[in-house]
């Protein structure tokens, strides 16, 4: 019998993660066993608690990088410790959005429009399960970057996206669209991971070994059937571009951005797509670059086509949400820039990218949130008119968020761009960086055209008004926009630390 | 002391305090910004005193790190191009102010937004003439668009929010283009010399002629459309026809200066060979705007419209006068920026009161005005008279030295730009015969003439257009060296020598 | 196995006896079976319970059957994992022990939420 020994965790390089998990669990046993009516305080506290508790946690073992916990699976290096970083901080904004309950059905499961669903609004409950189901999306989100293996890439895969689907659909308003998001969601990222397995599966017969380390080996080493390996690459990459919504695997976005809560939107726009990015980079950072002569012409053409596409589909947008969304995927073809560019420089650029885009993006829906009219949220573009003549305050700040998203001087958006591109021109990919700045050029016009709408235009009186945001919503808004103002003034601290701390272990 | 710091604090102080003042109370926000203009004008004055003008290095430099990363530093610092272009920028702020009074009215917002816009502005325009690293600079070029976009989309009049965006998508354009030369010059230093955006140690990187000449373009199409140039000036018309006159001044007069000055700052500093390369053909389009801009300008009927066509004719020149690679045609563009600001000021700033007495901006509507409002008649005459390059006002010291300067090196180009000359009379003398002599036109009876405010605001300008133009070398002297010192950088000579030494044979 | 050879061959060899032994059955029910046909047996097979083209209560499934199905796979896995946990128990000791109490809870606070909330109650 083969010798047999207990495995070495290292919990302590574990902790942030071990942390979210542990405060899901009492999240679902505050579900089972609290009274209904301490649920919303209980369970907000709790969510919010557990993410400080394990930011903390991030901080405190942020000099013990590069080490592996966990037998190897997974590796705990300095830019772990920056994804891990911004995956809380924006799901602290995002849970503080959350908090809005005015967003979320009550009985998800009642038939839309039934009396069952009336009775349940009329009730006034609270549905809370959407903390739990948070705290389990971060903690998969917490995972994913730092997996150093096949097997724990793909468990954090799903779960970050399972308790992601569900959230999707529980929308208090536009119950069937909110559905059809989930469904379609939960559709197509069943289909995507199933194409991530079906990659790893053979880059585990090209080379003999889950593990990041062991696939690199085999490239380094040259040995190895290259016809498996290519299809590896080819099945993963289309598993991970599609969590990040790149052409040609974008279209659940538009579709799930729209129907989703907003408050659930913001916080799946941001932190997923640093997720996703984060194990992105460390995959074709560590395992596959090496072989990066076989990815790079593909993926830089899929970085181009998701820029330009992007940018053109987001013009002809009528509602607010798909625009974002567009503008996402837009978003996402400047990071693959990043992941393409292969450098030192590239890394530290994807992660202040990530980082500041994500804060700007759940500032942006935060205040999509609070545009309402009687029946709820309005998404529709037009009813935006004059927005800046009724609320100036909400209408500047969304207007820094969407200069910061078209990269103008002076805020976050901007160092990040130009970062981003510089690492790629330093790769020596010139035509990214020259079809990255005119889908810039044209990205532009559509925030500007929303800019136009809100100060330029007259109002139509139809009821849509700001309303007053709560207390945590507001930090959100502003927090989001101090961040996105000092990181275009200001951005060397948190380059100084991210080039301190980004290498990934290999 | 930091002089140019402070230069940048004070409008922001000012933007602040009016920031906190009550809404309701417009007189005290004008009051403020009035205040604060002038405290920046009379700062600027006092640095430029003090501005040693034999000297051609790069004074009042300061320089801070910002982003280490990327090597990008804070980095202020002027010549005497720079000290020129911030003077006629501060000098007309206050000018603006106190001649627009009643400007921030009209618009969707209180006059406090409009003060604070304009203040941000002033700290921006004297930003981007100083930076001296090329990533500041590139900051204040963008973020200078965002209070301009809203001072024109705000309270302009007519189609001003369809004018401010395409004032602002051209512009944009033109700088993501530029950012992409930005970001190869990084890479290129690193490889080099190392992370830095510092101009001084930009210009002697080394580079193949094909990434010079694109890299060249990136920066020269930026500053063509900003300038503008022919053919990428069709934002301007409608940007200033639908500005306020006092955006008009601050646009025209000011922001398009940062085209020409990049043009000589970067444009030559950084790529001298293409700069050799592309000159024939940058002269060729100058020409283009010289003659184009007053075709059209004599063919408009609307006042704001002529002004705007007139300067595209105007920045003709100057960038004539940039690219003629001599120093006479170089100090005579900086020194027409200078006076191109006080003359389409005096043109804005008083078509403007004619055009708000009269409630139409259509030249056909007034006549005989030199009757029923005197003051008012012979102050825009001698606006029209400075636009016209009349010998005796500023703007023919500017324009006699770019024609000389373009003679020495390419005589057929000076000789098509004298015809802009023979054009500028027409469009000029036309509307001013219409407008103001002649007898009194209907609807024109009742026009009342300058208040005091506006005398006091309009009397600077005039008096500095004249005095120039009898006495331009106090600017001249601090303009040439700086003008020679770039011709010399780019390796350049000027010819003029050359046929000396020969007719002295 | 030889070592020399393709190390794939084997899982050829593994899905030709799958598939062999799947029409082998079909092959050999066909041959020797009775074939005594009613309504019920030419029904599609649905859970045990009545097909009807629409469901009751509206048009939707009943949710019970799912929520049953899971309950069943969640103490399944729980198996699948506590099998092996107990052949190695001695080898991982005190270690293998926590590890699967924390297993066993988490286990057991699914199966709490589902109680408390109602899932186990059948009508």
């Amino acid at each position: 019998m083969s010798i047999f020994t207990a495995p070495v965790l290292n919990y302590s390089l574990l902790a942030p993660i071990l942390i979210v998990l542990a405060g899901a669990v009492l999240g679902v046993m505050i579900e089972a066993f609290a009274s209904k009516a301490i649920r919303p305080v209980a369970q907000l506290s709790l969510t919010l608690g557990t993410l400080i508790l394990a930011i903390a946690q991030v901080w405190r073992i942020r000099h013990q990088s590069s080490l592996t916990a966990a037998m190897g699976s997974v590796a705990i290096d300095g830019a772990a410790i920056l994804m891990q970083g911004a995956v809380l901080v924006i799901a602290i904004l995002g849970v503080l959005l959350i908090a809005d309950q005015e967003q979320f059905t009550v009985l998800a499961a009642a038939v839309p429009g039934s009396e069952e669903e009336r009775e349940s609004l009329e009730s006034g409950q609270k549905l809370t399960e959407v903390y739990p189901l948070t705290l389990f999306a971060v903690a998969g989100m917490l995972v994913f970057p730092v997996s150093n293996d096949l097997i724990s890439l793909f468990v954090a895969l799903e779960m970050l996206s399972l308790p992601l689907y569900l959230m999707a659909g529980l929308s208090r308003r536009r119950r069937l669209l909110s559905q059809e998001a989930a469904l379609k969601y939960f559709l197509l990222g069943a289909f995507s991971s199933a194409f991530f397995l079906f990659g790893a599966a053979y880059l585990y017969g090209y080379s003999g070994s889950v593990s990041l380390a062991g696939i690199r080996d085999s490239v380094v080493g040259g040995s190895g059937n290259d016809v498996f390996f290519l299809i590896g690459i080819a099945f993963l990459s289309i598993g991970l571009l599609f969590k990040v919504g790149a052409v040609p695997f974008h279209a659940w976005t538009p579709d799930v951005y729209q129907g989703a809560p907003t408050p659930v939107t913001a916080f799946m726009a941001a932190a997923t797509k640093v997720a996703a990015f984060g194990a992105m980079l460390r995959i074709f950072y560590t395992a596959f670059a090496n072989a990066y002569w076989d990815w790079r012409p593909l993926m830089t053409v899929i970085a181009i086509i998701t820029m330009l596409f992007g940018s053109f589909v987001a013009i002809a947008q009528r509602d607010i949400k798909r625009m974002l969304a567009y503008s996402s995927i837009a978003h996402a073809g400047f990071l693959l820039a990043g992941v393409i560019a292969l450098n030192k420089a590239g890394l530290d650029a994807s992660i202040f990218y990530l980082f500041a885009y994500g804060i700007a993006t759940v500032g942006a829906f935060a205040i999509v949130t609070l545009v309402r009219d009687s029946t709820g949220e309005v998404t529709d573009l037009k009813r935006w008119a004059g927005l800046g003549k009724r609320s100036p305050f909400a209408a500047s700040l969304f207007a820094t968020f969407l200069l910061a998203f078209a990269g103008i001087p002076l805020t976050s958006g901007f160092i990040g761009k130009f970062s981003i591109f510089s690492a790629a021109y330093e790769s020596g990919n010139k035509a990214i960086v020259v079809v990255g700045v005119l889908s810039s050029a044209i990205a532009a016009y559509f925030y500007i055209r929303v800019i136009v709408l809100m100060f330029f235009t007259d109002p139509a009186d139809d009821g849509t008004s700001v309303v007053i945001p709560s207390m945590l919503t507001r930090i959100t808004v502003i927090a989001a926009f101090i961040i996105t103002i000092f990181l275009g003034v200001f951005p060397a601290p948190l380059l100084n630390f991210i080039t301190s701390l980004a290498y990934f272990i290999r | 002391m930091n002089w140019l710091t402070t230069l940048m604090a004070l409008p922001l102080v000012g933007a602040l305090v009016i920031s906190v003042l009550p809404k309701s109370n417009a007189l005290a926000a004008k009051r403020a910004a009035f205040a604060t203009t002038l405290i920046v004008a009379g700062a600027t004055i006092t640095m430029a005193v003090q501005f040693q003008r034999d000297n051609v290095e790069i004074q009042f430099v300061e320089s801070r790190s910002w982003i280490p990363s990327f090597g990008i530093k804070y980095a202020l610092g002027i010549d005497g191009i720079a000290l020129v272009l911030i003077l006629l920028s501060v000098l007309l702020a206050p000018i603006v102010v106190l001649a627009g009074w009643n400007e921030s009215s009209g618009g969707r917002w209180s006059a406090k937004t409009f003060y604070i816009l304009l203040l941000v502005l002033e700290t921006m325009i004297v930003g981007v003439f100083s930076a001296t690293d090329v990533f500041l600079f590139y900051v204040f070029f963008e973020a200078m668009l965002v209070p301009v976009y809203f001072l024109i989309g705000g309270f302009g009049t007519g189609e001003r929010s369809a004018a401010a965006v395409k004032f602002l998508l051209y512009s944009l354009f033109g700088g993501l283009l530029m950012l992409a030369s930005i970001i190869a010059l990084y890479v290129l230093s690193g490889e080099q010399i190392g992370h830095t955006f510092d101009l001084a140690a930009l210009s002697h990187l080394t580079m193949d002629s094909t990434t010079e000449n694109f890299l060249f373009l990136g920066f020269f199409i930026a500053f063509a459309i900003k300038a503008p140039l022919w053919p990428l000036h069709t934002w301007l018309p409608d940007a200033a026809a639908s500005a306020t006159p006092g955006t008009s001044v601050l646009l025209l007069g000011v922001l398009d200066k940062v085209g020409t000055f990049g043009m000589i700052r970067y444009c030559m500093t950084l790529f001298p060979h293409a700069t050799k390369t592309f000159t024939p053909m940058i002269i060729v389009l100058a020409l283009i705007s010289i003659i184009y801009g007053a075709f059209l300008a004599i063919g408009q009927k609307d006042l704001k419209r002529l002004i705007a066509f007139t300067s595209i004719s105007h920045f003709g020149f100057i960038t004539l006068g940039i690219f003629s690679m001599t120093s006479q045609g170089q100090s005579g563009a900086t020194l027409y920026m200078f006076n191109h600001g006080f003359s389409t000021a005096a043109l804005f700033l008083i078509g403007g009161w004619m055009m708000s007495r009269r409630g139409s901006s259509k030249i056909a509507d007034f006549g005989g005005l030199q009757r029923v409002t005197p003051v008012m008649a012979w102050t825009f005459f001698i606006a029209g008279m400075s636009s016209l390059a009349l010998p005796g006002l500023s703007s023919f010291v500017s324009e006699f030295l770019v024609l000389v300067g373009t003679y020495t090196r390419y005589p057929v180009a000076a000789v098509i730009g004298t015809f802009g000359i023979v054009l500028a009379a027409l469009y000029i003398l036309i509307p001013v015969q219409r407008a103001l002599h002649g007898p009194v036109t209907p609807g024109n009876e009742g026009l009342s003439d300058l208040n005091m405010r506006e005398r006091i605001a309009i009397a600077p300008v005039l008096a500095i257009i004249i005095a120039l133009g009898f006495y331009p070398s106090p600017l001249l002297n601090v303009i040439n060296p700086a003008a020679a010192h770039t011709i010399a950088q780019s390796g350049f000579t000027d010819p003029v020598s050359q046929i000396d030494a020969k007719a002295g044979k | 196995m030889n070592s020399t050879g393709n190390p794939y061959v084997p899982i050829l060899v593994i899905g030709a006896i799958g598939f062999g032994f799947a029409a082998f059955s079909l092959v050999a029910a066909a041959i020797t079976g009775p074939k005594r046909y009613n309504r019920a047996k030419a029904d599609p097979y649905e859970c045990g319970i009545e097909p009807s083209p629409q469901a009751a209560e509206g048009g939707r499934f009943p949710v019970k059957y799912f929520l049953t199905a899971m309950l069943f796979i969640i103490f399944d896995i729980e198996i699948v994992f506590l099998y092996p946990w107990a052949v190695t128990f001695d080898k991982l000791g005190v270690f293998g022990l926590v590890e699967m109490s924390i297993f066993i809870a988490t286990v057991f606070v699914a199966y709490a939420y589902v109680w408390r909330r109602g899932g186990l109650e059948w009508d």
